[in-house]
């Protein structure tokens, strides 16, 4: 987390996800869920179907792990930040 | 966090990526099912709150309250869905029911002649007395007495059997419940006790880094130590205070887990004074002091740890108290080099 917390950026244009939405389509294959909390906390809950993908490991990881880049992807963490 | 991981995979040449803003927090309070790693789904239907429900609520009892434990604990695979949902009473209410049922069917088996009750070689009529003598007789069955002094003739014969039967699994049921309703509640005391002293234990520990870590400082700033044995006491403080940061750190990430507000302000409290003893410390020892290999190890971690716990992204809300001590952690965290 290299956010530096006195100056927090607020992307403004950063595409969301209704939770209905989100709820509705939580079993739809085309959609990947990625946790990006640390894997302590994807260990012990995490939304159904979601892949572990701490904050930190997301671009060495993030490659292998989505082959495709255009694939529909809802991000999530721990809450609004 | 998450509008980084978004920008992120943004620059890694994702097209297609959206932020859930409300996160891990708003999924859970809107009672939305969750995984754990054993792949087990706690909620079974989405219309089912767990997050408010079992959320243990903060009721502003400072210092040392019990701990309460939520988890989202259903389904005990010996007993079917249905039993599941019925009270151990409706179950009774059912037992009784069928009971007298099957005692009515005896009755009217006497009505159609041939078909009812025999006692002692006389037909059992199908009068008020008669009715009694059914029911008695259905009562003997399902408590599978079976005393022989009224027999079944006919198709009362098929009724009994099936009477029989039902009966045995729906009492079973009855007992089953009874019995498994006490093992929740002595696993839910049992988690109780444990967390609790889990909690007594990170408090302890912590409060002896801190001791040690201080007079360690001391002992540096007057440097009258040989480094050698100064390095073994760091060491072993330095490994002692990751594990419980990362305790802590797993206990604020539990999304269905909250812990009581003035324990969980004593933990965060010492956390927080710990770390910047330690970056004290860090900065008082001398230019040629070499770290161990496993002290390097245990600090990465231990700034990883820290770094992660921030007001703003464990999956609860916390009152401000709690949300300051948090972020003074992730501060201090940057210190230590």
């Amino acid at each position: 987390m290299q956010s530096e917390l006195d100056t927090p950026t607020i992307v403004s244009d950063v595409p969301e996800i209704s939770r209905e939405e989100f709820r509705r389509r939580l079993n739809d294959a085309s959609l990947t869920i990625l946790d990006v909390l640390p894997a302590e906390s994807y260990a012990a809950g995490h939304i159904p179907r979601a892949l572990s993908l701490p904050l930190h490991s997301i671009a060495s990881n993030a490659p292998e792990l989505l082959p495709d880049r255009s694939v529909e992807i809802i991000v999530y963490c721990g809450k609004f930040t | 966090m998450a509008q980084q991981a978004v920008a992120l995979l943004h620059n890694l040449g994702y097209s297609n990526v959206r932020d859930y803003r409300g996160g891990l927090a708003d999924w859970v309070d809107s009672g939305g099912p969750l995984e754990s790693a054993t792949g087990e789904a706690s909620a079974s239907d989405l219309a089912t709150p767990i997050g408010p429900a079992l959320a243990v609520s903060q009721d502003g009892l400072a210092g040392r309250g019990p701990a309460r434990i939520s988890r989202g604990r259903r389904g005990n695979d010996a007993i079917p869905g249905f039993v599941e949902r019925l009270s151990t009473f409706q179950l009774f209410v059912i037992w009784i029911g069928a009971v007298l049922l099957s005692g009515f069917g005896y009755w009217l088996g006497a009505l159609v002649g041939e078909h009812g009750l025999v006692e002692g070689g006389v037909p059992v009529g199908a009068s008020l007395r008669g009715l009694g003598s059914a029911l008695y007789f259905s009562f003997v069955t399902a408590t599978s007495v079976g005393y022989g002094d009224i027999v079944p003739v006919g198709f009362a014969r098929v009724i009994a059997v099936v009477e029989a039967v039902a009966a045995l699994v729906v009492f079973g049921a009855v007992v089953a419940k009874l019995i498994s309703h006490r093992q929740d509640e002595l696993v839910h005391e049992i988690h109780r006790v444990t967390f609790d002293e889990r909690l007594d234990r990170v408090q302890s520990n912590l409060h002896v880094v801190i001791t040690e870590l201080l007079s360690l400082t001391a002992i540096c700033e007057g440097s009258t130590m040989p480094s050698q044995r100064l390095a073994a006491r760091l060491d072993s403080a330095v490994l002692l205070f990751q594990g419980e940061l990362r305790t802590t750190h797993d206990l604020l990430y539990q999304p269905r887990l909250l812990v009581e507000e003035g324990a969980l302000a004593s933990i965060l409290a010492n956390l927080s004074s710990a770390l910047e003893v330690l970056a004290e410390l860090l900065a008082c020892l001398p230019v040629d002091f070499s770290r161990s290999q496993p002290m390097e190890i245990a600090l990465g971690n231990l700034i990883r740890l820290a770094g992660d716990i921030c007001g703003n992204c464990v999956p609860h809300d916390y009152t401000p108290r709690l949300v300051f001590w948090m972020d003074r952690i992730q501060v201090t965290s940057r210190r230590i080099r």
